[in-house]
């Protein structure tokens, strides 16, 4: 097949902000000519590899590395005294050891690091490590760990194995729910879910003749990761580079570092060599971060009309062995706790709690996922209470723009929930659904579920979530952007592109992206929380905007032009139309120095600037002041024999701003539901004392391309004034609803109460049973 | 793992595995790799026998027909022979693993795993498979139902492999019936399954009827005892619910990481509901 | 005749053989132990890190290959079961610098995000192609059923693979 005759040359094609734009990192990646950081070999590479606890709780007595250092091929084994610094990871909480020196909280915590020179003597070397430990009682829940005189995780800890208890007050929170016409109440379990990225944590790393250390790892924070990895192991700022290549999935899992310090410790001892690390599938599900498990108790006060007055909850979070980002997820949670509704009077409680299972982190949804299993069922078991229409009560009681959410916040940014249930109730999907539900054949019964869900963008208060763009145009005339944000799969630097492409006029050809580099791009905060395209993007806007008046200030300059507003820039040339003169940007690139070459812009997401009394527990994050919404609608089947449940169709209509790009819009949108889905019906990391059940791919079950049915993602656009071109972050959004959706339709199906997830056909039968 | 062999032919095979006694036979590879990897096994030699000829295909013989144990998977999917004559075996094919892992696995890779959640067995045992087993000197041929003795054992003797499976083609029943429940479409290993052959007569009679469930026991169950339920009564719901019943008391499952006894133990019964739902094919 | 023992030393461990294949095209030669992984001898000996490894136990697909033109796992077959068969990799199914339509069809429909499942994902449906050249959606997600993506949900997968079949059998887009 000839290049070029059907699918327009994309490279020839000067990227324009709200049309679909394909990804500008696409060609390389179907080309298996991408590199990630998993494909970095070297020559004269050594290994590393992880010697691991084992059992969920226990004081080291020692570590016996003889045997396994004598090995040939064997350079170096490290424990916990041979780690120089603080020997303290953490991104809020410095509670995480590299490597074990007293005890270990969870099976997958590291107690020994060993440089080999090929796996199969590393994975030797690693066998033949003895730990001998002292086992001590674990807690492996929640109830564990609130007992009084429960086993502590982390004894200096000051209030037990209490991470974070919070509160989050509205109104008259404090006030009983008694006197309301309609309560409701209920308990919501839901699981420990896995980010099962495709590509596992990873990197190389080497240490250069002047000391410095070189990372290339997948990550998502690179900025943040030299913080860590300083602060671990005693090693200057400016002695540390970490490359963050695009990632193969990362979802929030590679948000903290996961190898970053146990290879840069790796590093100081392999003699300038290279030196890999990549946790095959097993250790990942060991030692790789994941989504917490939460109970949720709800109890909603409302009146006889379906007006919602009050809501109390008890949420309880379990964090695992170490902080990691637990307080701020449980705070994000409890913000989001009352849905995208109006509720006068809230109290929100929240206890984020220590445990020995497996440390639970960041993970897309934040928080969210879990409360919106609750909140939206707790709205249809009221819309059958009051004998209204799910999707009718829904849009009663929608958060509109001018109202206060449940934390007290009064949203002043767009708020699109309403015409997202509206446009839901004008959809064949929810017109025709009552012919469709007719139409299911023997032993299959069907069902439709709503859920209405929200998500906040970016950092909340407490520090700043801020972008340092830099753009250059280079002596070549090319255009260069310095991306200070992870791409791991959520295509910012196509977003990036358009942007740069779209100010400059110039062909995406031309524009050449360097993904974070500690060295060449500028902090530009982490990859996560909805945020990379909306802060980095409105950061670049202005670096772009300052760049062009450079280029054609320069232009200016040698076609002798007195003013800027005379001259068009063209892709990779500046004109003067009234005299048709030209000059190319190469040329006068080629003059300009590098200081004029380059633009910085920084930019800082704005902020809640009335912050309600409440919630002072949280350090940082709470409150927000940007969300984006969605209403979802799941058409689901379920089989009477076996309890399987199989989503036929889904719709999301979802308000992020303006789209920037329909394309990726639709990709994360799409994304989100189908690990929604995973989380909905399949997905669920079993525990048991600590002990990891489902370690692996057999066991871990992800969707398949034939578990996820045909979606529809339908945009609201809405105009947000803060972001770049009116966008925001879509991200996370559409992770939240396909649970509650889901769940919903089961009742509407057969009439069961789900309140435990995953949704296995287990757990179905058992309910259909007991109808 | 210190060495492996890929044999072109019986001979050479024959040749290295008089030499390296300890040795494993593989063909795909997606069970005997997989279970090296989590150290289950360590087999110091292994043989693969993925290019021997004379162990792959499919052929038709008077009463039977012979597959091939170094058949893919895909391979047995896409011959015209087994869709016609084994449609059973076709449909548990289908539910097996992923393309991938089908255009690797084979069938007698499956049969000498004995997993109890082996796809290919329930409708092996229906369709009365019998194994036939080589070594240098010898052949052996024996009901494939004699073969497994229990979760991961075989009667396969140090020395020998197996070559072949004949089964009597599908002729005499006119609904062939396979359903597996699994945690995904594809990539799930059995929580149950059932595999089913009946001749129901024009008037919706069962006149003859073979079942097999997987995954529910340490071996493949059978039961004269449900057979005998639905053998000459009308194929009707009450007639299977009554078989349901006696299903669920002829399993044994456990509780594993995927389900519980229980939960197997309802869903054997439930799973021949849906013959309700399956139309006779001619 | 030659004992196929030869390839051992004395004391039993197994030494570098000669392996002769054709990759991409090309007939070559490689000289490794031969029970070492395919994805590993793909990745680190010949730097074609095309092929991916997500779990090592063919539960994913990224380390798909085509074997004589049918997809199958890397990361379960050992180098010796190159020889003698017809090898594509990812990195070999452009031709003289031309994207295959897949490959076009991917970047057009947004099939790719993170990009890692990519690979694996279009040379099985090239293969997936060659035996249906008109697939419905449904045999679509059939065919692919074994190659995991998780950050797309598999939509616009299907709708590049869809795409690229009507392309590759002369079928223009309405």
């Amino acid at each position: 097949m000839k290049h070029g005759e059907d699918v327009p040359d994309l490279k020839s094609v000067v990227p324009e902000v709200g049309l679909p734009f394909p990804r500008v990192d696409a060609a390389a990646k179907v080309t298996g000519v991408e590199k990630f950081a998993v494909d970095y070999y070297g020559d004269d590479l050594l290994w590393a590899g992880v010697k691991r606890a084992g059992i969920p709780h226990g004081r080291i007595r020692l570590v016996d590395t003889t045997a396994a250092a004598e090995i040939p091929g064997v350079l170096k084994v490290l424990t916990g005294s041979d780690v120089p610094g603080t020997n303290r990871q953490g991104i809020v909480h410095k509670d995480q050891p590299v490597l074990c020196d007293r005890k270990v909280r969870h099976c997958g915590d590291a107690v020994a690091l060993v440089l080999a020179e090929d796996q199969a003597t590393l994975k030797k070397a690693l066998s033949l490590i003895h730990v001998d430990m002292e086992p001590i009682p674990g807690v492996f829940g929640i109830d564990d760990a609130l007992m009084p005189g429960a086993p502590l995780v982390h004894e200096e800890h000051e209030n037990g194995n209490i991470l974070l208890k919070a509160t989050i007050q509205a109104g008259e929170g404090n006030a009983s729910l008694e006197g309301y016409d309609i309560i409701l109440e209920e308990t919501f379990d839901v699981p420990v879910q896995a980010h099962a990225f495709l590509e596992t944590e990873n990197g190389v790393a080497w240490q250069e003749p002047d000391g410095k250390v070189v990372l290339v790892v997948s990550t998502q924070a690179p900025f943040r990761d030299k913080w860590e990895i300083s602060h671990a192991l005693g090693l200057p700022m400016e002695k540390i580079r970490v490359i963050g290549p695009y990632l193969g999935g990362a979802f929030g899992g590679k948000d903290g570092a996961t190898v970053q310090c146990l290879l840069a410790l790796a590093a100081l001892h392999a003699g300038g060599r290279r030196v890999k690390m990549w946790w095959d599938r097993e250790e990942s599900f060991l030692a790789g971060y994941k989504r917490h498990a939460a109970r949720l108790h709800y109890h909603l006060g409302a009146n006889a009309d379906g007006t919602l007055q009050s809501l109390h909850c008890r949420l309880y979070y379990d964090t695992g062995a170490y902080a990691h980002l637990g307080g701020e997820v449980m705070a994000l949670g409890m913000e989001h706790a009352g849905g995208p509704y109006r509720i006068p009077h809230t109290r929100i409680e929240g206890w984020c709690l220590y445990t020995n299972n497996p440390v639970a982190g960041a993970m897309r949804g934040f928080g969210v996922v879990q409360v919106s299993f609750a909140f939206e069922r707790m709205m249809d078991l009221l819309a059958e209470k009051v004998g209204m229409d799910p999707l009718v009560l829904r849009m009663k009681n929608a958060l509109r723009k001018g109202d206060k959410n449940c934390a007290g916040v009064t949203l002043t940014q767009s708020t699109g929930i309403v015409e997202c249930l509206e446009q839901i109730g004008r959809h064949p999907l929810w017109l025709g659904r009552e012919r469709w539900k007719g139409e299911s054949g023997i032993f299959k019964k069907r069902g439709v579920g709503l859920a209405a869900v929200f998500n906040a963008m970016g950092y909340g208060r407490g520090l700043p979530d801020s972008a340092l763009a830099k753009i250059e145009v280079t002596p070549e005339g090319r255009i260069l952007l310095y991306s200070g944000v992870s791409d791991m799969g959520q295509g910012n630097a196509t977003a990036f592109s358009q942007i740069a492409g779209q100010i400059l006029g110039q062909e995406s050809g031309n524009i050449d992206l360097v993904q974070p580099d500690t060295e060449r791009t500028l902090p530009s905060g982490s990859a996560a929380a909805s945020r990379t395209t909306y802060t980095y993007g409105n950061a670049l806007i202005r670096a772009c905007e300052e760049l062009r008046r450079r280029i054609v200030g320069r232009a200016a300059l040698m076609l002798l032009v007195d003013t800027l507003d005379d001259l068009e820039l063209l892709p990779g040339r500046v004109r003067h139309p009234a005299s048709g003169r030209e000059i190319l940007i190469a040329t006068l690139a080629a003059t300009m120095t590098e200081p004029e070459r380059i633009c910085i812009s920084q930019f800082l997401m704005p902020v809640v600037k009335d912050v309600p009394d409440t919630g002072k527990e949280f350090k940082i994050g709470f409150p927000h002041l940007l969300f984006s919404y969605a209403a979802h609608l799941a058409c689901v089947e379920v089989d009477e024999l076996t309890g399987g449940v199989v989503a036929k169709d889904y719709l999301a209509v979802t308000e992020a701003g303006r789209v920037i790009n329909p394309q990726s819009f639709e990709q994360q949108v799409q994304g989100a539901i189908a690990q929604g889905i995973g989380y909905a019906t399949c997905e669920e990391v079993q525990l048991r004392n600590g002990r990891i059940l489902t370690p692996d791919f057999a066991t871990y079950i992800i969707p398949g391309a034939q578990d996820i049915p045909e979606m529809t993602s339908l945009a609201v656009d809405v105009y947000e004034t803060s972001g770049p071109y009116g966008m925001k972050g879509v991200g996370e959004v559409g992770s939240n609803g396909p649970l509650p959706a889901i769940a919903n339709a089961l009742r509407d199906a057969c009439g069961i109460h789900m309140t435990q997830s995953p949704l296995t056909a287990e757990r179905v039968l058992a309910a259909l049973q007991k109808k | 793992m210190k060495s492996v062999h890929l044999p072109r032919n019986m001979e050479d095979l024959w040749l290295i595995m008089e030499q390296e006694t300890n040795a494993r036979v593989y063909c795909g590879g997606t069970d005997l790799l997989v279970q090296m990897r989590s150290c289950e096994v360590d087999p110091p030699v292994l043989i693969c026998l993925e290019r021997i000829a004379d162990i792959q295909g499919i052929r038709e013989e008077p009463d039977s027909l012979w597959i091939g144990a170094g058949t893919t998977h895909t391979n047995l999917l896409s011959h015209p022979l087994s869709r016609r004559c084994l449609p059973v075996l076709a449909k548990a094919l289908g539910t097996l693993g992923s393309p991938l892992i089908r255009n690797m696995g084979t069938i007698g890779g499956n049969i000498c795993s004995a997993s109890p959640a082996a796809d290919t067995l329930p409708p092996l045992y229906v369709l009365d498979a019998e194994v036939e087993l080589r070594s240098r000197d010898t052949i052996r041929v024996m009901p494939l139902c004699e073969f497994i003795t229990g979760p991961g054992e075989t009667r396969l003797e140090r020395g020998e492999i197996l070559t072949g499976i004949r089964v009597k083609n599908g002729e005499g029943y006119n609904l062939h019936h396979f359903e597996k429940i699994g945690q995904r479409r594809a990539l799930a290993c059995a929580i149950a399954s059932l595999a089913a052959m009946l001749h129901v007569s024009s008037s919706g009679v069962v006149k003859a009827a073979r079942l097999a469930w997987g995954s529910v026991g340490p071996m493949v169950v059978t039961s004269t005892k449900v057979e005998g339920a639905i053998i000459g009564e009308n194929l009707s719901r009450k007639t299977l619910e009554k078989a349901a019943d006696l299903a669920q008391r002829a399993v044994s499952p456990i509780d594993d990481v995927r389900a519980s006894a229980d939960y197997r133990r309802i869903v054997s019964g439930n799973l021949l509901l849906r013959l309700l739902d399956a139309r006779p094919q001619i | 005749m030659k004992n196929p023992l030869d390839q051992y030393s004395v004391n039993g461990g197994a030494k570098p053989i000669d392996i002769e294949f054709m990759l991409n095209g090309r007939k070559t030669t490689i000289n490794v132990v031969p029970n070492r992984r395919v994805v590993d001898v793909l990745r680190e000996d010949l730097g074609l890190t095309g092929a991916k490894e997500g779990c090592g136990t063919g539960e994913c697909g990224v380390c798909t290959i085509l074997v004589d033109g049918s997809a199958r796992l890397g990361c379960l077959m050992l180098a010796i079961q190159l020889a003698d068969r017809d090898i594509t990799t990812i990195e070999g199914l452009s031709q003289e610098g031309n994207l295959h339509p897949l490959q076009e069809a991917f970047i057009q429909y947004g099939a790719v995000q993170c990009g890692f499942c990519s690979p694996g994902m279009i040379l099985t449906a090239s293969s997936l192609l060659k035996q249906k050249p008109n697939p419905t959606r449904t045999a679509i997600r059939e065919g692919l059923s074994g190659n995991l993506c998780r950050c797309t949900g598999y939509q616009k997968i299907v709708d590049a693979v869809e795409a690229a079949a009507r392309k590759m059998a002369g079928r223009e887009e309405t």
